[in-house]
Protein backbone atom coordinates (compact mmCIF):
# COMPACT_ATOMS: atom_id res chain seq x y z
CA UNK A 1 0.00 0.00 0.00
CA UNK A 2 1.00 3.47 -0.64
CA UNK A 3 2.65 5.76 1.76
CA UNK A 4 2.08 9.56 2.37
CA UNK A 5 4.96 11.62 3.62
CA UNK A 6 3.66 14.36 5.20
CA UNK A 7 4.88 17.47 7.00
CA UNK A 8 2.25 18.19 9.76
CA UNK A 9 2.60 21.31 11.96
CA UNK A 10 0.60 20.80 15.53
CA UNK A 11 0.87 23.11 18.48
CA UNK A 12 3.78 25.28 16.55
CA UNK A 13 5.69 22.47 16.28
CA UNK A 14 6.53 20.49 12.88
CA UNK A 15 6.01 16.67 12.85
CA UNK A 16 7.62 14.43 9.85
CA UNK A 17 5.24 11.57 9.94
CA UNK A 18 5.22 8.59 6.91
CA UNK A 19 1.52 7.09 7.13
CA UNK A 20 -1.05 5.36 4.74
CA UNK A 21 -4.17 7.24 2.97
CA UNK A 22 -7.01 6.35 4.35
CA UNK A 23 -5.79 7.63 7.90
CA UNK A 24 -7.05 10.69 9.91
CA UNK A 25 -5.61 13.40 11.83
CA UNK A 26 -7.14 11.68 14.87
CA UNK A 27 -5.25 8.09 14.00
CA UNK A 28 -1.93 10.01 13.48
CA UNK A 29 -2.05 12.12 16.77
CA UNK A 30 -3.33 9.31 19.25
CA UNK A 31 -1.10 6.14 17.68
CA UNK A 32 1.71 7.96 16.17
CA UNK A 33 2.60 10.81 17.90
CA UNK A 34 1.07 9.64 21.53
CA UNK A 35 -1.11 12.93 21.42
CA UNK A 36 -3.73 11.75 23.51
CA UNK A 37 -5.79 14.34 25.41
CA UNK A 38 -7.44 14.37 21.29
CA UNK A 39 -10.38 11.68 21.96
CA UNK A 40 -11.91 9.19 20.10
CA UNK A 41 -15.34 7.65 20.23
CA UNK A 42 -18.03 7.46 17.56
CA UNK A 43 -15.94 8.06 14.86
CA UNK A 44 -18.90 9.72 12.66
CA UNK A 45 -18.53 13.56 13.49
CA UNK A 46 -21.09 13.24 15.78
CA UNK A 47 -19.70 13.46 19.98
CA UNK A 48 -17.10 16.28 19.30
CA UNK A 49 -14.44 14.09 21.82
CA UNK A 50 -11.69 14.50 18.82
CA UNK A 51 -12.43 17.92 18.16
CA UNK A 52 -8.84 19.82 17.22
CA UNK A 53 -8.45 23.12 15.74
CA UNK A 54 -7.64 23.77 11.85
CA UNK A 55 -6.13 27.13 10.67
CA UNK A 56 -8.11 28.54 14.19
CA UNK A 57 -11.35 26.74 13.63
CA UNK A 58 -12.87 24.12 15.41
CA UNK A 59 -13.25 20.76 13.48
CA UNK A 60 -13.86 16.54 13.96
CA UNK A 61 -10.07 15.25 13.36
CA UNK A 62 -12.17 11.60 13.15
CA UNK A 63 -13.36 12.71 9.78
CA UNK A 64 -10.06 14.51 8.34
CA UNK A 65 -8.07 13.00 6.73
CA UNK A 66 -4.18 12.91 7.75
CA UNK A 67 -3.80 14.20 4.28
CA UNK A 68 -5.97 17.44 4.30
CA UNK A 69 -4.03 19.01 6.93
CA UNK A 70 -0.69 18.98 5.02
CA UNK A 71 0.42 23.05 5.84
CA UNK A 72 -2.30 23.90 7.87
CA UNK A 73 -2.09 24.64 11.30
CA UNK A 74 -3.27 22.47 13.86
CA UNK A 75 -3.92 22.39 17.58
CA UNK A 76 -5.07 20.16 20.28
CA UNK A 77 -5.74 20.23 23.86
CA UNK A 78 -1.97 19.88 24.21
CA UNK A 79 -0.97 22.84 22.51
CA UNK A 80 -2.86 24.77 25.03
CA UNK A 81 -1.39 25.79 28.58
CA UNK A 82 1.60 27.79 28.34
CA UNK A 83 4.92 27.84 30.40
CA UNK A 84 3.08 25.34 32.58
CA UNK A 85 0.18 27.74 33.25
CA UNK A 86 -3.29 26.60 32.18
CA UNK A 87 -4.93 28.50 29.53
CA UNK A 88 -7.93 30.62 30.94
CA UNK A 89 -10.42 28.07 29.58
CA UNK A 90 -9.12 25.55 31.46
CA UNK A 91 -8.93 27.34 34.70
CA UNK A 92 -12.41 28.49 34.54
CA UNK A 93 -13.36 24.69 33.98
CA UNK A 94 -11.33 23.14 36.63
CA UNK A 95 -12.49 26.66 39.20
CA UNK A 96 -16.19 26.51 38.02
CA UNK A 97 -16.19 22.34 38.45
CA UNK A 98 -17.59 22.03 35.05
CA UNK A 99 -15.16 18.76 34.71
CA UNK A 100 -16.40 14.77 36.10
CA UNK A 101 -15.38 12.11 34.23
CA UNK A 102 -13.36 14.32 31.64
CA UNK A 103 -13.33 12.46 28.04
CA UNK A 104 -15.73 15.47 26.64
CA UNK A 105 -13.25 18.06 27.53
CA UNK A 106 -10.27 18.73 25.38
CA UNK A 107 -12.98 18.97 22.95
CA UNK A 108 -15.25 21.27 24.53
CA UNK A 109 -12.18 23.84 25.49
CA UNK A 110 -11.37 23.45 22.04
CA UNK A 111 -14.59 24.51 20.46
CA UNK A 112 -15.24 27.14 23.20
CA UNK A 113 -12.22 28.47 22.34
CA UNK A 114 -13.19 28.88 18.43
CA UNK A 115 -16.19 30.55 19.41
CA UNK A 116 -14.70 32.83 21.73
CA UNK A 117 -11.81 33.90 19.31
CA UNK A 118 -14.79 34.53 16.34
CA UNK A 119 -17.38 36.13 19.15
CA UNK A 120 -15.68 37.65 21.96
CA UNK A 121 -19.12 39.08 23.06
CA UNK A 122 -20.33 35.73 23.70
CA UNK A 123 -23.55 35.10 24.77
CA UNK A 124 -25.12 32.20 26.80
CA UNK A 125 -27.26 30.85 24.02
CA UNK A 126 -24.34 31.09 21.55
CA UNK A 127 -22.12 29.38 23.85
CA UNK A 128 -24.55 26.87 24.30
CA UNK A 129 -24.91 26.73 19.83
CA UNK A 130 -21.54 26.65 19.45
CA UNK A 131 -21.02 23.83 21.85
CA UNK A 132 -23.98 21.89 20.27
CA UNK A 133 -21.60 19.60 18.41
CA UNK A 134 -20.03 18.46 21.46
CA UNK A 135 -22.05 15.89 23.96
CA UNK A 136 -21.34 15.26 27.79
CA UNK A 137 -22.45 12.49 29.42
CA UNK A 138 -22.05 13.48 32.74
CA UNK A 139 -22.10 17.40 33.68
CA UNK A 140 -25.72 18.71 32.01
CA UNK A 141 -23.51 21.40 30.29
CA UNK A 142 -24.83 24.43 32.88
CA UNK A 143 -21.47 24.45 34.13
CA UNK A 144 -19.20 24.20 31.38
CA UNK A 145 -21.73 27.01 29.98
CA UNK A 146 -20.67 28.98 33.24
CA UNK A 147 -16.98 27.94 32.51
CA UNK A 148 -17.09 29.27 28.80
CA UNK A 149 -18.65 32.54 29.92
CA UNK A 150 -16.21 33.02 32.80
CA UNK A 151 -13.47 32.26 30.62
CA UNK A 152 -14.95 34.91 27.78
CA UNK A 153 -14.89 37.82 30.50
CA UNK A 154 -11.13 37.27 31.64
CA UNK A 155 -10.38 36.97 27.91
CA UNK A 156 -12.20 39.51 26.80
CA UNK A 157 -13.68 41.86 29.60
CA UNK A 158 -16.85 42.47 31.17
CA UNK A 159 -19.15 42.17 28.63
CA UNK A 160 -20.46 38.54 28.48
CA UNK A 161 -23.99 37.83 29.21
CA UNK A 162 -24.90 34.83 31.53
CA UNK B 1 -11.11 2.08 3.98
CA UNK B 2 -8.03 1.53 1.72
CA UNK B 3 -7.51 4.39 -1.28
CA UNK B 4 -5.23 6.38 -3.36
CA UNK B 5 -5.43 10.37 -2.15
CA UNK B 6 -5.17 12.69 -4.54
CA UNK B 7 -4.34 16.17 -3.98
CA UNK B 8 -5.06 18.11 -6.99
CA UNK B 9 -4.09 21.87 -6.41
CA UNK B 10 -6.82 23.47 -9.47
CA UNK B 11 -9.58 23.18 -11.01
CA UNK B 12 -7.98 21.97 -14.01
CA UNK B 13 -6.15 19.06 -12.20
CA UNK B 14 -9.14 17.94 -10.50
CA UNK B 15 -11.18 17.91 -13.87
CA UNK B 16 -8.04 16.03 -15.10
CA UNK B 17 -8.20 13.64 -12.44
CA UNK B 18 -12.01 12.98 -12.14
CA UNK B 19 -11.84 11.71 -15.82
CA UNK B 20 -8.90 9.65 -15.50
CA UNK B 21 -10.17 7.71 -12.25
CA UNK B 22 -14.34 7.94 -13.27
CA UNK B 23 -16.70 5.71 -11.42
CA UNK B 24 -13.35 4.37 -9.29
CA UNK B 25 -12.76 8.10 -7.99
CA UNK B 26 -14.46 10.58 -5.59
CA UNK B 27 -14.02 14.04 -4.86
CA UNK B 28 -13.67 15.17 -1.35
CA UNK B 29 -14.94 18.26 -0.38
CA UNK B 30 -15.73 18.30 3.71
CA UNK B 31 -15.82 14.54 4.13
CA UNK B 32 -19.02 14.82 6.74
CA UNK B 33 -20.81 12.55 3.99
CA UNK B 34 -18.15 11.32 1.99
CA UNK B 35 -16.03 9.82 4.92
CA UNK B 36 -18.23 8.29 7.02
CA UNK B 37 -20.28 6.32 4.47
CA UNK B 38 -16.54 4.84 3.39
CA UNK B 39 -16.17 4.30 7.11
CA UNK B 40 -19.50 2.07 6.84
CA UNK B 41 -18.68 0.75 3.90
CA UNK B 42 -21.51 2.09 1.73
CA UNK B 43 -18.86 3.12 -0.90
CA UNK B 44 -15.28 1.89 -1.36
CA UNK B 45 -13.77 4.96 -4.17
CA UNK B 46 -10.21 3.45 -5.14
CA UNK B 47 -8.81 7.36 -5.48
CA UNK B 48 -10.15 9.92 -3.51
CA UNK B 49 -9.44 13.64 -5.07
CA UNK B 50 -9.58 16.03 -1.73
CA UNK B 51 -10.41 19.60 -3.00
CA UNK B 52 -8.87 21.23 -0.13
CA UNK B 53 -5.67 22.65 -2.35
CA UNK B 54 -8.02 23.64 -5.24
CA UNK B 55 -8.65 27.79 -5.16
CA UNK B 56 -11.18 29.76 -6.75
CA UNK B 57 -14.27 27.62 -5.65
CA UNK B 58 -14.82 28.94 -1.94
CA UNK B 59 -16.29 32.46 -3.35
CA UNK B 60 -19.47 33.95 -3.16
CA UNK B 61 -20.28 36.17 -5.66
CA UNK B 62 -23.60 38.42 -5.27
CA UNK B 63 -23.21 41.19 -7.84
CA UNK B 64 -26.24 40.58 -9.72
CA UNK B 65 -26.63 36.97 -9.94
CA UNK B 66 -25.54 34.85 -7.16
CA UNK B 67 -22.60 32.09 -7.25
CA UNK B 68 -21.49 30.08 -4.71
CA UNK B 69 -18.60 28.01 -5.58
CA UNK B 70 -19.02 24.39 -4.54
CA UNK B 71 -16.13 24.61 -1.37
CA UNK B 72 -18.04 27.18 -0.13
CA UNK B 73 -18.89 25.92 3.95
CA UNK B 74 -21.56 26.50 5.63
CA UNK B 75 -20.79 28.82 8.16
CA UNK B 76 -19.11 31.12 5.35
CA UNK B 77 -23.51 30.96 4.21
CA UNK B 78 -24.21 31.27 7.54
CA UNK B 79 -21.64 34.82 8.10
CA UNK B 80 -22.37 36.33 4.48
CA UNK B 81 -24.03 39.80 5.12
CA UNK B 82 -25.38 39.80 1.49
CA UNK B 83 -27.85 37.03 2.93
CA UNK B 84 -29.03 39.14 5.46
CA UNK B 85 -32.22 40.67 3.53
CA UNK B 86 -34.41 38.70 0.92
CA UNK B 87 -31.92 35.57 0.54
CA UNK B 88 -32.25 34.82 4.53
CA UNK B 89 -33.62 31.71 4.29
CA UNK B 90 -30.39 30.41 3.27
CA UNK B 91 -28.33 31.38 6.61
CA UNK B 92 -31.54 29.88 8.53
CA UNK B 93 -30.42 26.68 6.77
CA UNK B 94 -27.06 26.55 6.58
CA UNK B 95 -27.38 27.53 10.71
CA UNK B 96 -28.58 24.24 11.45
CA UNK B 97 -26.95 21.85 9.29
CA UNK B 98 -24.60 19.66 12.57
CA UNK B 99 -22.41 21.63 14.83
CA UNK B 100 -20.07 24.25 14.62
CA UNK B 101 -17.13 20.97 13.76
CA UNK B 102 -19.35 19.68 10.77
CA UNK B 103 -20.33 23.65 9.14
CA UNK B 104 -16.56 24.51 9.07
CA UNK B 105 -15.85 22.08 6.68
CA UNK B 106 -19.19 20.84 5.47
CA UNK B 107 -19.71 22.69 1.95
CA UNK B 108 -22.85 23.34 -0.70
CA UNK B 109 -21.25 21.25 -3.46
CA UNK B 110 -21.23 18.39 -1.30
CA UNK B 111 -25.09 18.81 0.31
CA UNK B 112 -26.14 18.75 -3.66
CA UNK B 113 -23.67 15.62 -4.98
CA UNK B 114 -24.55 13.50 -1.50
CA UNK B 115 -28.07 14.12 -2.75
CA UNK B 116 -29.64 13.37 0.59
CA UNK B 117 -33.42 13.88 0.06
CA UNK B 118 -33.26 15.46 3.97
CA UNK B 119 -30.22 17.26 2.60
CA UNK B 120 -31.17 21.32 4.79
CA UNK B 121 -29.50 23.79 1.91
CA UNK B 122 -30.93 22.40 -1.12
CA UNK B 123 -34.55 23.05 -0.62
CA UNK B 124 -33.64 26.84 -0.20
CA UNK B 125 -31.58 26.63 -3.76
CA UNK B 126 -34.52 24.78 -5.51
CA UNK B 127 -36.84 27.53 -3.83
CA UNK B 128 -34.49 30.41 -5.71
CA UNK B 129 -34.76 28.18 -9.37
CA UNK B 130 -30.95 27.25 -8.77
CA UNK B 131 -28.63 26.24 -11.31
CA UNK B 132 -25.65 23.73 -11.00
CA UNK B 133 -22.53 24.29 -13.17
CA UNK B 134 -20.41 20.68 -13.64
CA UNK B 135 -17.12 20.85 -15.21
CA UNK B 136 -15.77 17.54 -17.00
CA UNK B 137 -13.29 16.27 -19.90
CA UNK B 138 -16.04 17.11 -22.55
CA UNK B 139 -16.70 20.84 -20.83
CA UNK B 140 -19.41 23.07 -18.86
CA UNK B 141 -22.79 21.89 -18.45
CA UNK B 142 -25.56 23.65 -16.45
CA UNK B 143 -28.46 22.08 -15.44
CA UNK B 144 -31.27 22.64 -13.19
CA UNK B 145 -30.84 22.28 -9.51
CA UNK B 146 -33.92 20.42 -9.80
CA UNK B 147 -33.20 18.20 -12.81
CA UNK B 148 -29.80 17.46 -11.29
CA UNK B 149 -31.38 15.34 -8.25
CA UNK B 150 -32.87 12.34 -9.83
CA UNK B 151 -33.25 10.16 -6.48
CA UNK B 152 -31.70 9.66 -2.88
CA UNK B 153 -27.90 9.68 -3.50
CA UNK B 154 -28.58 9.93 -7.09
CA UNK B 155 -27.90 13.27 -9.53
CA UNK B 156 -26.94 13.86 -13.18
CA UNK B 157 -23.42 13.93 -12.64
CA UNK B 158 -21.57 12.50 -14.99
CA UNK B 159 -18.29 9.98 -13.58
CA UNK B 160 -15.60 12.00 -12.57
CA UNK B 161 -17.35 15.22 -13.28
CA UNK B 162 -16.39 18.19 -10.66
CA UNK B 163 -19.42 20.61 -9.54
CA UNK B 164 -18.00 24.33 -9.77
CA UNK B 165 -20.54 25.88 -8.50
CA UNK B 166 -24.71 26.86 -8.21
CA UNK B 167 -26.17 30.14 -9.64
CA UNK B 168 -29.19 32.17 -8.81
CA UNK B 169 -30.94 35.37 -9.68
CA UNK B 170 -31.43 37.99 -7.13
CA UNK B 171 -35.07 38.34 -5.87
CA UNK B 172 -37.30 41.25 -7.71
CA UNK B 173 -38.71 43.54 -4.90
CA UNK B 174 -41.56 42.30 -2.79
CA UNK B 175 -39.95 39.35 -2.37
CA UNK B 176 -38.59 36.91 0.85
CA UNK B 177 -37.51 33.78 1.67
CA UNK B 178 -37.99 31.02 4.81
CA UNK B 179 -36.58 27.90 5.93
CA UNK B 180 -38.34 25.93 8.69
CA UNK B 181 -36.98 22.72 10.24
CA UNK B 182 -38.54 19.93 12.40
CA UNK B 183 -36.51 17.61 13.89
CA UNK B 184 -36.39 15.81 17.20
CA UNK B 185 -34.15 18.31 19.01
CA UNK B 186 -32.91 21.58 18.47
CA UNK B 187 -28.86 20.95 17.03
CA UNK B 188 -27.29 18.21 15.62
CA UNK B 189 -30.27 16.70 14.22
CA UNK B 190 -31.23 15.13 10.70
CA UNK B 191 -34.36 16.55 9.41
CA UNK B 192 -37.71 15.26 9.64
CA UNK B 193 -39.14 17.54 7.47
CA UNK B 194 -37.55 20.31 6.46
CA UNK B 195 -39.34 23.42 4.05
CA UNK B 196 -38.09 26.39 2.22
CA UNK B 197 -40.41 29.03 0.22
CA UNK B 198 -40.15 31.64 -1.54
CA UNK B 199 -42.56 34.63 -2.20
CA UNK B 200 -42.81 37.49 -4.71
CA UNK B 201 -46.09 39.83 -4.33
CA UNK B 202 -47.04 42.03 -6.99
CA UNK B 203 -46.18 46.23 -6.85
CA UNK B 204 -49.62 46.74 -4.94
CA UNK B 205 -48.49 43.70 -2.65
CA UNK B 206 -51.85 42.55 -2.79
CA UNK B 207 -51.37 39.34 -4.40
CA UNK B 208 -48.77 36.58 -4.71
CA UNK B 209 -46.65 36.70 -7.93
CA UNK B 210 -44.64 34.07 -8.09
CA UNK B 211 -44.27 31.05 -5.03
CA UNK B 212 -41.73 28.37 -4.70
CA UNK B 213 -42.31 25.67 -2.12
CA UNK B 214 -39.58 23.15 -1.74
CA UNK B 215 -39.87 19.80 0.79
CA UNK B 216 -37.34 18.11 2.46
CA UNK B 217 -37.32 14.32 3.97
CA UNK B 218 -40.71 13.10 2.45
CA UNK B 219 -39.73 12.02 -0.81
CA UNK B 220 -37.00 10.63 -2.73
CA UNK B 221 -35.49 13.65 -3.45
CA UNK B 222 -35.87 17.34 -2.27
CA UNK B 223 -39.45 17.77 -3.79
CA UNK B 224 -41.03 21.33 -5.15
CA UNK B 225 -44.94 21.40 -4.37
CA UNK B 226 -45.83 22.17 -7.46
CA UNK B 227 -49.96 22.01 -7.00
CA UNK B 228 -49.38 24.04 -3.68
CA UNK B 229 -47.53 27.23 -5.25
CA UNK B 230 -50.17 27.46 -8.36
CA UNK B 231 -52.60 28.09 -5.42
CA UNK B 232 -50.67 30.50 -4.11
CA UNK B 233 -49.69 32.38 -7.67
CA UNK B 234 -52.28 35.43 -8.49
CA UNK B 235 -54.67 35.02 -5.29
CA UNK B 236 -54.02 37.58 -2.56
CA UNK B 237 -52.76 35.43 0.66
CA UNK B 238 -55.25 34.74 3.16
CA UNK B 239 -54.58 32.77 6.14
CA UNK B 240 -56.98 30.10 4.35
CA UNK B 241 -55.03 30.45 1.04
CA UNK B 242 -52.22 29.36 3.02
CA UNK B 243 -53.48 26.88 4.61
CA UNK B 244 -54.59 25.44 1.23
CA UNK B 245 -51.66 25.16 0.08
CA UNK B 246 -50.11 23.13 3.29
CA UNK B 247 -52.83 20.80 2.47
CA UNK B 248 -51.97 20.46 -1.13
CA UNK B 249 -48.35 20.33 -0.30
CA UNK B 250 -49.20 17.16 1.90
CA UNK B 251 -50.92 15.68 -0.55
CA UNK B 252 -48.14 15.93 -3.22
CA UNK B 253 -45.24 14.58 -1.13
CA UNK B 254 -44.51 10.56 -0.64
CA UNK B 255 -42.75 10.51 2.31
CA UNK B 256 -41.87 7.07 4.02
CA UNK B 257 -42.09 5.38 7.93
CA UNK B 258 -38.26 5.16 9.36
CA UNK B 259 -36.94 5.54 12.35
CA UNK B 260 -37.41 9.27 12.52
CA UNK B 261 -40.99 9.20 12.16
CA UNK B 262 -44.08 7.94 10.26
CA UNK B 263 -45.32 8.89 7.27
CA UNK B 264 -47.71 10.10 8.73
CA UNK B 265 -46.54 12.61 11.08
CA UNK B 266 -44.53 13.51 7.97
CA UNK B 267 -47.74 14.83 6.60
CA UNK B 268 -48.81 16.50 9.17
CA UNK B 269 -45.93 18.36 9.45
CA UNK B 270 -45.69 19.34 6.09
CA UNK B 271 -49.87 20.84 6.40
CA UNK B 272 -48.83 22.73 9.17
CA UNK B 273 -44.98 24.01 8.22
CA UNK B 274 -45.59 25.21 4.68
CA UNK B 275 -48.05 27.72 6.01
CA UNK B 276 -45.68 28.47 9.01
CA UNK B 277 -43.10 29.51 5.97
CA UNK B 278 -45.26 31.41 3.74
CA UNK B 279 -46.08 33.55 7.01
CA UNK B 280 -43.04 34.46 8.08
CA UNK B 281 -41.56 35.28 4.25
CA UNK B 282 -45.05 37.45 4.02
CA UNK B 283 -43.75 39.11 7.46
CA UNK B 284 -40.57 39.45 6.11
CA UNK B 285 -42.11 41.33 3.14
CA UNK B 286 -43.88 43.77 5.34
CA UNK B 287 -41.65 44.37 7.51
CA UNK B 288 -38.64 45.28 4.61
CA UNK B 289 -41.89 47.44 2.69
C1 LIG C 1 -22.88 14.91 12.53
C2 LIG C 1 -23.43 15.32 11.19
C3 LIG C 1 -24.54 16.13 11.13
C4 LIG C 1 -25.06 16.52 9.90
N1 LIG C 1 -26.16 17.32 9.90
C5 LIG C 1 -26.68 17.70 8.72
C6 LIG C 1 -27.82 18.55 8.69
O1 LIG C 1 -28.35 18.94 9.72
N2 LIG C 1 -28.32 18.92 7.49
C7 LIG C 1 -27.73 18.53 6.32
O2 LIG C 1 -28.20 18.93 5.24
N3 LIG C 1 -26.65 17.72 6.31
C8 LIG C 1 -26.12 17.29 7.48
N4 LIG C 1 -25.03 16.46 7.48
C9 LIG C 1 -24.51 15.98 6.20
C10 LIG C 1 -23.35 16.77 5.59
O3 LIG C 1 -22.68 17.52 6.57
C11 LIG C 1 -23.80 17.73 4.47
O4 LIG C 1 -24.49 17.03 3.47
C12 LIG C 1 -22.59 18.46 3.86
O5 LIG C 1 -23.03 19.58 3.14
C13 LIG C 1 -21.73 17.60 2.94
O6 LIG C 1 -20.66 18.39 2.46
P1 LIG C 1 -19.14 17.88 2.44
O7 LIG C 1 -18.35 19.00 1.89
O8 LIG C 1 -18.76 17.37 3.76
O9 LIG C 1 -19.26 16.70 1.41
P2 LIG C 1 -18.31 15.40 1.22
O10 LIG C 1 -18.61 14.42 2.27
O11 LIG C 1 -16.90 15.82 1.01
O12 LIG C 1 -18.91 14.90 -0.17
C14 LIG C 1 -20.25 14.42 -0.29
C15 LIG C 1 -20.43 13.82 -1.69
O13 LIG C 1 -20.33 14.83 -2.68
C16 LIG C 1 -19.24 14.59 -3.57
N5 LIG C 1 -18.66 15.90 -3.84
C17 LIG C 1 -18.34 16.85 -2.91
N6 LIG C 1 -17.95 17.98 -3.53
C18 LIG C 1 -18.01 17.74 -4.86
C19 LIG C 1 -17.75 18.54 -6.03
N7 LIG C 1 -17.34 19.82 -5.93
N8 LIG C 1 -17.93 17.98 -7.25
C20 LIG C 1 -18.35 16.69 -7.35
N9 LIG C 1 -18.61 15.89 -6.29
C21 LIG C 1 -18.46 16.42 -5.06
C22 LIG C 1 -18.35 13.60 -2.86
O14 LIG C 1 -17.62 12.80 -3.77
C23 LIG C 1 -19.35 12.80 -2.06
O15 LIG C 1 -19.94 11.81 -2.85
C24 LIG C 1 -24.47 16.07 8.70
C25 LIG C 1 -23.33 15.25 8.75
C26 LIG C 1 -22.81 14.87 9.98
C27 LIG C 1 -21.62 13.99 10.03
S1 LIG D 1 -14.97 10.70 17.62
FE1 LIG D 1 -15.01 12.36 16.27
S2 LIG D 1 -16.91 13.25 16.67
FE2 LIG D 1 -17.02 11.45 17.87
S1 LIG E 1 -17.41 15.23 31.81
FE1 LIG E 1 -17.88 13.14 31.37
S2 LIG E 1 -18.55 13.27 29.30
FE2 LIG E 1 -18.38 15.32 29.86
Amino acid sequence: MSRLALSLRINGETHEVLTAPHRTLLDVLRDDLGLTGTKENCLEAECGVCTVLLDGRAVNACILLAAQCRGRDIVTIEGLASGGELHPLQRAFVERGAVQCGYCIPGMILSAKAYLEECPEASEDGIREALAGNLCRCTGYQKITEAVATAARELYGGRTTQ
Amino acid sequence: MSFECHEPSSVTDAVALGARFGEEGRFLAGGTDLIIQMRRGKVGPRHVMSLHRVSGLDRIEADGAVRLGALVTHRTIERCPAFQGPLQALVESAAVVGGHQIRNVATVGGNIVNASPAADVVPVLLALDATVTCLGPDGERTLTLDGFLTGPGQTARRPGELLTSVRFDQLPPGSATAFVKAGRRKAMEISVVCVAVRLTLDAAHARCQEARIALGAVAPTTLRARAAERALEGQPLTDEVLRRAGRLAAGECGPIDDVRASARYRRLLVETLVPRALRRSLERIGRAA
